[in-house]
């Protein structure tokens, strides 16, 4: 692992300098969980990828996850958003067909088993430390629009409520008219200054289209930093690259493990 | 009594406070003929509307406590549960809202949907209550029936269609138009009691033909056969549509609205008709209790009366001649003379009297089959306790009460205050489980505890009105709580041993903060470092220290205490010596152990206009409230947040105003946390500052 790669993975911008004055105060109880935090974050392989993505998705990018029905998306996004909630950025899930309720329980499940895999007790507490990183919006599908969003997000921004930094949004319909309303999500999304992650549904039937891209993306493409795909194959669920993430050899294979739906690393 | 279920109707009335409910109540009673005279809410006669039994009631005009009546229409028993209607007393509502089978929402047709139809409404929905609307007040001026269902729509999301127009409007109301059966009624006679049946006028009939095609339209939905008529051009029964509309309805899938003025005797006729041609019977509704023998997982109740018994106590009222216990009974039958059990307290009880309420005045019966409300007399128990037949092991409600978040000091004025105080402290613990009173022993207060701040102001109220007792009640506080953070070693010698008997005994050993339990003991003591017969009394000595931390005296939880040395003394050690040295043992683990204060978080859900929503957020994140998630639900969203106790004094004062009063909450317990470093101080000087006046 490069210098620079350490640097980055323990979060600080530059060496440490010793005897550095410093006047922020350090709860040790808060210190602890920022360590345990940092932990899952670091042991967990979807971390490698966030590096990558953080590189490729810029302010205002967008992320895309495609599958069929049920494979799961959702939860790769939860993971994704986890892993950003971990290092304290925060995220506004959007869900376009579960309830608030759902939505929580989904990411609480997903973090516990995240937790249970690297044997971390105090995952109660850990989790009330992370949950003001997290704001969930729902909509009825044909309530959702752009103005809409917006008018939310000035009503939280404004009052400094809570600052977005990514958003997720899950169960948009990738249709004949959805250029607009993404290109409008760009525009929004480079004056937020976030990046976007979308869950992208796939049909069976659906052909690629020539450039290789899923039917229901390959219109929108072009607005997009980052496209991966969940494929079932036998047991295990592949993540694919469709776009953005380089094949290098430093960069793991990654799958899903059905049984949790937590992200893996396939060596 | 008849058994045929198919003829019982289980209904609620709801309604926005005002909206005539207890009139419309009242003239119901007055045509199934089980009064004899028509009084007022607000009337001039003094005896007050029937159903109203409490003083409270009368006064105010509203209704508090549901008292079950029962009547009869065209053969089918109505057993009317009066809900409450104003917002405060939502754990009475939601209470009888279980027992229902179907419900009618009452509307002003000049108020419309009002934020408390809102709050009713999904209590409804919550409860899977089937209902049918009835637009009151069609006489006052203003009053716009149209509106309303257009509102019926768009604010709460129902599928409302009209079943009956309205002829004349305002002064001018006459009667209403039946679109199903396509004739006018009309209500003659000093009190409306007969109904006149015609044909519809001129002026009238391209409006009614308009809106019996909707009718049917929505209707179709529901049943393959009138989809089938319509189709083929024919002539569409009676019969035929409302047995479509039954089942929307039931499905909670289409909302039947009916018009009408309680006041002037108009509509309440054909409303009676729609509550026995339209609402389930009570073995069409599904019915669930919890298996306590399986973890409390859900048990579907067939409504037949020849199983095992079961039960729900809904509601206790002090009588003239004792405790009268108001049961619904699912399952099997409650007979005089049966044995029955307590499924809370596991306690078996002979059934005495069994008797069937119309308000404040009963009618003695043998039994209470599956599906049928009625009372019992002389039954220990409590609101919300199951009754079950020997041998079964099922309840109505989970037996999970949680611990009371809040607190009020009480003090009443005079003796007799004093006596009827505690007569009415000793009803309200039996009927609200979550509701608790005890005795400070330091400032000898009467403390009661409950779960929010309106909950108390109630009571207190109630305590006045009902009872008699006037209370000044002190500020209310918040149970706080304290714990530790780290793990802390202890060494503590009790030793006094200078003239007389002499006490000694050593404790070693450390504390650390648990998540299992409030308080766990372990004792690792060996070779007798402490002999057996002490051990026990150190255990006593260190849970003497949980009622009252001493970091703020607040109850101390999650602690957990390991012993494992001591040294004693073969004259001088005793039981007593042990408990004190485990006091000082703790005192001085728990200095060095990080103890905080911890502060009830309460769930709190906001239902508000879309409008607001910005406006409801900046309200909660003032509040030190984490905003955890906004429901969009087209019209309304809701908010869900978790807001500490401390904060949330005054809130719906301060909720309705920047809301144009359109915006409800509901709160919950939901969890115990740190207490942030500038807040702590703040209750520190607090504690410091009631310890003073106090002195």
């Amino acid at each position: 692992m490069s210098n620079l790669r350490l640097l980055r993975s323990t979060g600080l911008s530059q060496p440490l300098s010793l005897f550095k004055k410093t006047t922020r105060i350090i709860n040790l109880k808060d210190r602890n969980f920022d360590m345990l935090k940092k932990d899952i974050f670091l042991k967990n392989p979807l971390s490698l990828l966030v590096h990558n993505i953080d590189d490729i998705v810029s302010e205002g990018g967008f992320g895309a996850v495609l599958s069929r029905a049920g494979v799961g998306k959702t939860a790769f996004l939860v993971q994704l958003a986890l892993n950003n909630m971990l290092r304290s950025k925060n995220v506004l899930h959007i869900s376009l067909s579960d309830s608030v309720d759902k939505v929580g329980l989904r990411y609480r499940e997903l973090f516990q088993d995240l937790a249970k895999q690297y044997d971390i007790e105090q995952t109660n507490e850990l989790w009330e430390t992370m949950l003001p990183y997290r704001f969930i919006m729902t909509f009825k599908v044909d309530g959702f629009s752009v103005p809409r969003l917006e008018e939310r997000l000035t009503d939280i921004t404004k009052q400094g409520i809570f600052h977005p930094r990514m958003i997720v949004i899950d169960g948009l319909h990738f249709d004949e008219s959805v250029r607009q309303p993404l290109a409008d999500l760009k525009a929004l999304a480079v004056e937020h200054s976030l990046h976007v992650w979308f869950s992208v549904h796939t049909h069976r039937h659906e052909e690629h289209s020539p450039n290789d891209m899923p039917t229901p993306l390959s219109d929108v493409a072009d607005l997009f930093d980052i496209a991966l795909q969940l494929q079932p194959e036998g047991k295990e669920i592949h993540i694919k690259t469709l776009k953005g993430m380089p094949e290098t050899s430093d960069y793991p294979a990654l799958s899903l493990d059905p049984s949790t739906m937590l992200i893996k690393d396939k060596n | 009594m008849k058994k045929d279920d198919q003829k019982v109707r289980n209904i609620g009335i709801s309604a926005h406070i005002d909206s005539g409910k207890t009139t419309l109540t009242e003239r119901i009673l007055f045509y199934t003929k089980r009064i004899h005279a028509i009084h007022d809410v607000k009337g001039k006669d003094g005896v007050g509307a029937t159903m109203d039994s409490m003083e409270l009631e009368k006064e105010r005009g509203i209704t508090i406590a549901s008292a079950a009546t029962f009547c009869e229409w065209q053969e089918h028993e109505i057993n009317i549960i009066d809900t409450p209607g104003h917002v405060d007393f939502t754990v009475e509502v939601e209470r009888s809202l279980r027992v229902l089978d179907g419900a009618v929402l009452v509307l002003c047709a000049v108020g419309g949907v009002q934020s408390q139809s809102i709050t009713v409404d999904l209590q409804m929905k919550r409860y899977n209550v089937p209902c049918i609307a009835f637009i009151n007040k069609c006489d006052r001026s203003g009053a716009d029936p149209d509106r309303v269902i257009t509102q019926l729509k768009s604010k709460l999301g129902h599928n409302a269609v009209a079943m009956q127009i309205p002829i004349g409007l305002e002064m001018d109301l006459m009667g209403v138009v039946d679109l199903v059966a396509m004739k006018a009624i009309y209500f003659d006679g000093e009190n409306g009691e007969n109904e006149r049946i015609e044909s519809i006028p001129e002026a009238l009939m391209p409006e009614a033909t308009a809106k019996r095609e909707k009718l049917i339209d929505a209707a179709s939905m529901f049943s393959d056969e009138l989809t089938e008529v319509i189709l083929e051009e024919q002539e569409i029964s009676e019969d035929l549509l409302v047995d479509a509309i039954r089942r929307g309805t039931i499905s909670r899938k289409i909302t039947p609205v009916f018009v009408g003025s309680a006041y002037k005797n108009k509509g309440v006729q054909p409303l009676l008709d729609a509550i026995t041609r339209l609402l389930p019977c009570p073995s069409e509704v599904k019915n669930e209790a919890l298996d306590m023998g399986n973890n409390e997982n859900p048990v579907i109740l067939p409504s037949d009366p020849e199983k095992p018994a079961v039960a729900l106590a809904f509601k206790l009222e002090d009588g003239a001649y004792g405790q009268l216990t108001y049961i619904r009974v699912y399952q099997g039958t409650i007979a005089r003379g049966s044995t029955i059990i307590n499924a809370r307290s596991g306690k078996k009880v002979k059934v005495g009297r069994v008797v069937r309420m119309h308000a404040d005045q009963m009618e003695d019966i043998d039994a209470i089959p599956a599906g049928y409300i009625g009372a019992l007399f002389g039954i220990e128990c409590a609101s919300g306790d199951t009754f079950v037949s020997p041998g079964i092991n099922l309840t109505m409600t989970s037996m999970f009460v949680p611990e009371p978040v809040i607190s009020l000091a009480i003090v009443p004025e005079d003796n007799k205050s004093q006596i009827n105080m505690s007569k009415a402290l000793g009803r309200f613990t039996k009927e609200d489980p979550t509701f608790k009173t005890f005795v400070d022993d330091e400032t000898k207060e009467t403390i009661i505890e409950g779960m929010g701040e309106l909950h108390l102001e109630v009571y207190v109220e109630r305590m006045r009105r009902e009872y008699g007792a006037v209370v000044t009640t002190g500020n209310p506080r918040v149970a706080y709580r304290e714990t530790i953070t780290r793990r802390a070693e202890f060494d503590y010698i009790h030793k006094k041993q200078t003239g007389g008997a002499g006490q000694y005994g050593r404790v070693a050993g450390h504390i650390e903060p648990t998540a299992e339990g409030d308080f766990i003991f372990e004792n690792r003591i060996t070779g007798g470092a402490i002999p057996t017969q002490f051990i026990a009394a150190c255990e006593k000595g260190f849970k003497s220290c949980l009622a009252k931390g001493p970091k703020m005296e607040f109850p101390v939880t999650g602690v957990k205490v390991t012993i494992n040395d001591g040294a004693f003394h073969s004259v001088d050690s005793s039981e007593m010596a042990f408990q004190a040295a485990a006091r000082g043992a703790f005192l001085q683990g728990y200095a060095k152990a990080k103890p905080v204060i911890h502060e009830p978080i309460m769930k709190v859900v906001v239902e508000t206009p879309t409008e607001f929503q910005g406006a409801v957020m900046g309200l909660l994140n003032q509040r030190r409230g984490m905003i955890l998630g906004a429901q969009d639900e087209g019209p309304m969203c809701v908010i869900e947040a978790q807001v500490p106790l401390a904060e949330m004094f005054g809130f719906s004062t301060v909720l309705r105003s920047s809301s144009q009063g359109q915006a409800q909450f509901t709160m919950e317990f939901a969890l115990y946390k740190l207490v942030p470093q500038s807040i702590a101080e703040e209750v520190a000087e607090n504690v410091a500052k009631q310890k003073k006046s106090a002195a």
